[in-house]
């Protein structure tokens, strides 16, 4: 159970043909020195544990900042503190989590882009964090130069709990799709 | 009959539910689940860590930070706990004998001694600096522990499948 269900590289015969570009780029990193370099870097005792901690810090960093701001925002959590102040003081740990987040996840697609870049659960995740990313963007930036701007008229409020419910839904279903790119044959079974 | 520890990890290894879990879509499940629920914890006390050893959200009592972030932290890691008690009994001899689950746990009961030495100890004087910005040493001590000791089970956390 514990290794006997990682996924070792492959094609997926359930991927359509919609892969050739993809493959394109594996077969461009793979040429990199990059590549070798991150690979054998990630063969080394302890040091693929050590960044996947890194990265799972980061993800820690956005469920203490965004995903508590749209939980006060629903009305759910830190009732004594406005959403505007928790904005202000938490956004920045969302801010600076994502390029650790990049960094980190950029090192495991180098070091095995087979792994990721045919993977149908990697695109769902990165598909779910840009627009998670987007939304968080959108939200904010009107809040810079009006802090009350999402609690001006009912219309705005409903929209920023709509938003909120958006963003808690998109963040947690990135950090759990994280974890199914392993098991990417319960949810896409290899076809006839 | 059990009569040591090995055997109840077997008793718990042949539970209907063991298998169900162990050969079902239900591990990855309860696998994503306990990484979700983790980091939420991991995420959520170390705003509490921070306010408490002085460096963050300064402005706000102590007490305000804890009584409404600390429900929430709480929460996840029942959550947490009980996901991961699922993974665990799939194959409870091999992660009883797993050395980095062996750490993960030592250091999760560490935190617990740290949590109860805090809030049976340290915070009785709160009252005093509850609503300044700046704590006491018992309290970033405290806060320091916190913040270390779950960033190493984080890290135990992770290692455990990349052992045999």
């Amino acid at each position: 159970m514990l290794l006997s269900r990682v996924y070792t590289p492959g094609d997926w015969p359930g991927v359509p043909a919609m892969t050739q570009p993809l493959t394109d780029l594996i077969r461009a990193i793979t040429a990199t020195s990059v590549h070798e370099f991150a690979r054998y870097w990630l063969e080394q005792r302890g040091i693929t544990p050590i960044v996947q901690t890194v990265h799972l810090l980061s993800v820690a960093s956005i469920m203490g900042s965004i995903v508590l701001i749209d939980l006060r925002v629903l009305g759910l959590a830190l009732p004594s503190q406005p959403a505007t102040e928790l904005i202000r003081r938490l956004m920045p740990w969302t801010w600076c989590a994502l390029p650790v987040l990049a960094a980190s996840g950029v090192t495991f697609i180098f070091g095995r882009p087979n792994r990721y870049l045919l993977n149908p659960v990697f695109g769902i995740k990165l598909a779910m964090l840009a627009s998670a990313v987007i939304l968080a963007v959108t939200f904010q930036r009107p809040t810079a130069t009006d802090p009350q701007f999402w609690e001006h008229s009912r219309g705005r409020r409903a929209t920023a709990r709509l938003v909120a419910a958006a963003s808690l839904v998109l963040w947690l279903g990135v950090a759990m799709a994280g974890r199914w790119i392993a098991y990417v044959d319960y949810l896409f079974p290899e076809s006839e | 009959m059990i009569v040591s520890l090995a055997d109840f990890w077997t008793w718990l290894e042949t539970l209907p539910i063991s298998g169900e879990i162990g050969a079902t879509w239900w591990f990855p499940f309860l696998e994503s689940i306990h990484v979700l629920t983790a980091t939420f914890v991991v995420g959520s006390i170390l705003m509490v860590d921070l306010r408490v050893m002085g460096l963050a959200a300064r402005r706000h009592p102590v007490s305000r930070i804890t009584s409404e972030v600390l429900p929430w932290s709480v929460g996840a890691f029942v959550v947490s706990t009980v996901s991961g008690l699922g993974m665990f009994i799939t194959q409870a001899n091999r992660y009883a004998g797993n050395s980095a689950f062996q750490v993960k746990v030592v250091l999760l009961v560490l935190a617990g001694i740290n949590m109860a030495v805090f809030h049976l100890g340290t915070s009785r004087t709160l009252a005093r600096w509850d609503k300044s910005a700046a704590t006491t040493t018992g309290a970033k001590i405290a806060g320091a522990c916190s913040l270390l000791l779950w960033i190493g089970i984080m890290l135990t956390g992770r290692w455990i499948g990349h052992l045999s």
